[in-house]
């Protein structure tokens, strides 16, 4: 019954949708290879005027996110933006047919032209910025004046220091970090602001993390941008660990609303 | 859910509408909670962390992605019986925009 089931399933379900990874300027058809989502089907295009999605075949389903897939997606973005500035489509959109994405790229067409103009030759880095919270209390205690004179008092009257002493410390060094967070996240981003073009922050992961940053970037200052994030991470090598990625689809700066429905 | 039949099981104590307030409250935060998957999508960034970081190895990752994609799914069942929004799956140019 179960193998009924599953042969049922497979034969119900044939390659008959459209994966979009992705829309591209490009007006002939071209071929990516097999490397798309669904051990590498074969990735190309579906034109419209001079808009092009980058697609592959795919069954009618839902993709979970997992690693796999969404690695997959990653890759195929990661190989077209080689040669193309792209606009990267969401993760697991599918469409039924090569008209229904015909259907998105003509009536969406202004938009994605517009945005393709204004992204073109950039590029998206990711930067997480991790800190040890032992070493950066062991610098406040070390900088601040009033924590370390507290501090010590307590140490020297550890029997008759009193609660509320330190409840106060705790509260002194709660501040102060969050004012070092600032800090840092104010320094950093003043010293990129020369190489890149826009910066938007997210919200952070874990409590461990201070800055989730996305930096868009010029092609051409690419290496500048690189040198840059280097140099600050050094200067912070003690304190904080630096979590830097991209090239990346300009995934964080390009927002287009698509007016999309669910096809049944 | 554990809230809810604790509250539905409690001595009745108010009057009806305090009564009726507070369920139609109780559930909009219970439906608000089966239906939210950003707290999921965060937990999922969490554990890419865990592993790029090394604090768990890749079957640990494999393990809890598996226990992750099913809460998504469980998301994705309820917000579905509720009529609201889902991504992923099949999708096509809203009618209404097409204007032409």
């Amino acid at each position: 019954m179960t193998a009924e089931s599953v042969s049922a399933m497979t034969d119900s379900a044939p390659l008959e949708g459209k994966y979009v990874y992705c829309i591209i300027r490009n007006d002939r058809s071209r071929e990516f290879g097999e490397i798309g989502i669904g051990s590498g089907a074969r990735v190309y295009t579906v034109s419209h005027k001079d808009l092009a999605a980058v697609v592959s075949d795919t069954p009618i389903v839902i993709y979970d996110p997992t690693r796999e897939n969404v690695l997959a997606h990653e890759f195929v973005n990661e190989t077209v933006m080689r040669e193309f500035t792209l606009i990267p489509m969401s993760f697991g959109t599918i469409f039924r047919s090569e008209n229904d994405v015909r259907a998105l790229l003509n009536s969406t067409y202004q938009a994605f032209t517009d945005v393709l103009d204004k992204m073109q030759d950039k590029i998206e880095f990711g930067l997480k910025i991790l800190w040890d919270r032992d070493k950066v209390v062991a610098a406040i205690e070390r900088d601040n004046d009033e924590i370390r004179r507290l501090k010590d008092e307590i140490t020297r009257n550890a029997a008759s220091s009193t609660y509320f002493a330190r409840m106060q410390l705790g509260r002194l060094v709660e501040a102060a970090m969050e004012e070092a967070s600032n800090r840092y996240v104010n320094d950093i981003h003043e010293q990129l602001k020369d190489t890149s073009v826009a910066s938007r922050s997210n919200k952070v992961i874990g409590d461990r993390m201070i800055l989730n940053a996305a930096f868009l970037v010029e092609r051409k200052d690419e290496k500048g941008f690189d040198e840059k994030v280097k140099a600050i991470s050094l200067q912070y090598e003690d304190l904080l660990t630096f979590k830097y990625t991209g090239p990346w689809p300009p995934y964080n700066f390009v927002n287009i609303k698509l007016k999309l429905e669910k096809a049944t | 859910m554990g809230l809810l039949s604790k509250i539905l099981l409690a001595p009745f104590l108010g009057p009806v509408w305090g009564t009726q307030w507070t369920l139609e409250k109780v559930d909009r935060v219970v439906r608000e909670e089966l239906t939210n998957d950003e707290p999921i999508k965060e937990d999922l960034m969490k554990l890419q962390l865990e592993l790029e970081s090394g604090e768990i190895d890749d079957d640990e990752y494999v393990r809890r992605e598996g226990e992750i994609m099913v809460r998504l799914r469980e998301v994705r069942e309820w917000r579905e019986k509720f009529g609201m929004g889902t991504s992923g799956g099949p999708v096509r140019v809203a009618e209404s925009d097409e204007s032409e």
